[in-house]
């Protein structure tokens, strides 16, 4: 585990990810809405890689609505490429089966740089 | 000490066909009604134990049922759940025939028995909702009226929104729903997929996995996440099929949890709560030695109770229903399982069976 650089800030603006070439899989960080996070670049299922799936949000349950469905967490979620388990860019966890999560990494941002420790 | 035995699968029946009429609504006294049986696939042999041959209808002389039963098989309580005439297309025809089988039954079964060991079933046409939760507000206050019928044969999946109010009316009276292959001559679709089996094996070996499109919807569709109380009973088994069909929801759930979000756990997850299954002679592995183990699979010794299916022909001993069981097991699945189901716990304890 290191720190190292991943880019300069105004490189992973928000909706934005960086796949960093650490550890055996890679490791990717994502901006949420101006926060950023770094999840390993591996998907708890079977070990795709993950971060090349999709980014949006997922749909909650809301009896109020004509579809019974609302959208929510736009750019949060990210689904695997391989059998679409969806996963909390922010926490690691699968949507489905909290228990079941992936590897999350720390990051800094020091002078306009952003760092990853993975 | 001999296990104390609930029997959840008896079929009682009139003592021959045209005896409804004397129960039917007089305002649809003078209809086409069928009889109670399929007039196909016949089981070779006869679809009945074959010492019911004797003149007349099987199952229909409750002395005779409560001798077959409780003397001669160590029953303790026998839930009835007579067949009705079929998904008959007039759905308000069907209603009455549903009310008249179920004043038969408390007349003649009820009411009538001086055992105390028959309990009944509310039968009720899916096809006519509003009927459907009519007829059990009108019979659910009955004492010995222990669970709600339906058949298995349906144009829709139980899980979709039409049928939701008699599960809820159900639910809110504490009644399971048992599902159960009817008999009669209905509007039905083929019993498989591909449509019609021509011969009685490949009709019985299919029509009880029938059991399955229910069951998805309801998880599926959110009834039991919306009702915590409503409670299902497949009364045809098929259990066979339940670990690998849970494993193919549990895995899609995973995939696309986000097209039914309201389903908020595991699709196998519900099943201790809201499902239960009567023991079949074709579910099981061959070979009892396999049993025990098998049985625990998908958590099926907490869901199965013993259904003889009195008086068909493959009806089932207590003894021969749990072989090869372990003694835990054996004891849920003749009594324990259906006491709770049931809510005849108090009463099996404090019984001296």
């Amino acid at each position: 585990m290191r720190r190292r650089r991943v880019c300069g800030v105004d490189e992973l603006p928000p909706g934005a990810m960086k796949l960093v070439a650490a550890g055996k899989f890679g490791v990717g960080v994502y901006n949420v809405g101006g926060q950023l996070y770094a999840i390993a670049n591996y998907c708890a299922h079977e070990g795709a890689p993950l971060c090349t799936g999709y980014v949006g949000g997922t749909n909650v349950h809301n009896p109020d609505r004509p579809g019974r469905l609302e959208f929510v967490r736009d750019g949060q979620i990210v689904r695997c490429p391989w059998h679409q388990w969806e996963f909390d860019v922010t926490n690691g966890r699968t949507l489905a089966d909290s228990s079941r999560k992936i590897r999350t990494y720390r990051v800094d941002v020091t002078d306009g740089e952003v760092f990853v420790t993975a | 000490m001999k296990s104390p035995v609930i029997d959840t699968n008896v079929q009682p029946h009139f003592r021959y066909n045209a005896e409804i009429r004397k129960f039917i609504d007089p305002a649809y006294k003078t209809r086409a009604i069928p009889d109670v049986e399929q007039q196909w696939y016949q089981a070779p042999g006869g679809d009945y134990r074959a010492d019911l041959y004797d003149g007349k209808y099987p199952g229909s002389i409750p002395e005779t049922v409560a001798r077959h039963l409780f003397s001669d098989g160590g029953v303790d309580y026998a839930i009835l759940n007579p067949s009705t005439r079929g998904n008959v297309a007039d759905y308000l025809l069907n209603s009455r025939i549903c009310a008249a089988v179920n004043d038969w039954l408390v007349q003649r079964w009820l009411d009538a028995d001086v055992t105390g060991r028959f309990l009944g079933t509310i039968r009720v046409n899916p096809e006519d909702p509003r009927g459907a939760v009519a007829e059990i507000e009108r019979l659910a206050g009955h004492p010995k009226m222990v669970q709600v019928g339906v058949p298995m044969q349906s144009r829709e999946p139980y899980g979709k929104p039409m049928f939701e109010p008699i599960w809820e009316a159900a639910a809110a009276f504490g009644l399971p729903v048992a599902v159960h292959v009817n008999g009669g001559n209905g509007v039905d679709h083929a019993p498989t997929f591909a449509g019609h089996a021509h011969t009685y094996p490949g009709y019985a070996a299919f029509m009880p996995l029938n059991y399955f499109v229910h069951l998805a919807t309801l998880i599926v569709e959110g009834v039991f996440g919306r009702h915590p109380a409503a409670r299902f009973v497949f009364a045809d088994g098929g259990y066979d099929i339940l670990t690998p069909l849970m494993w193919r929801l549990d895995t899609f759930w995973l995939s696309m949890r986000d097209q039914t979000p309201w389903v908020d756990r595991y699709p196998s997850e519900y099943l201790a709560d809201h499902v239960r299954f009567c023991s079949s002679a074709f579910d099981g592995p061959t070979d009892p030695a396999d049993a025990r183990r098998w049985m625990d699979f998908t958590g099926k010794s907490d869901l199965v109770m013993y259904g003889s299916g009195y008086p068909h022909w493959s009806t089932t001993s207590p003894t021969d229903a749990v072989d090869g069981l372990d003694s835990e097991q054996r004891e849920k699945l003749l009594w324990r399982n259906a006491a709770g189901l049931y809510s005849l716990t108090r009463l099996m304890e404090g019984s001296d069976a």
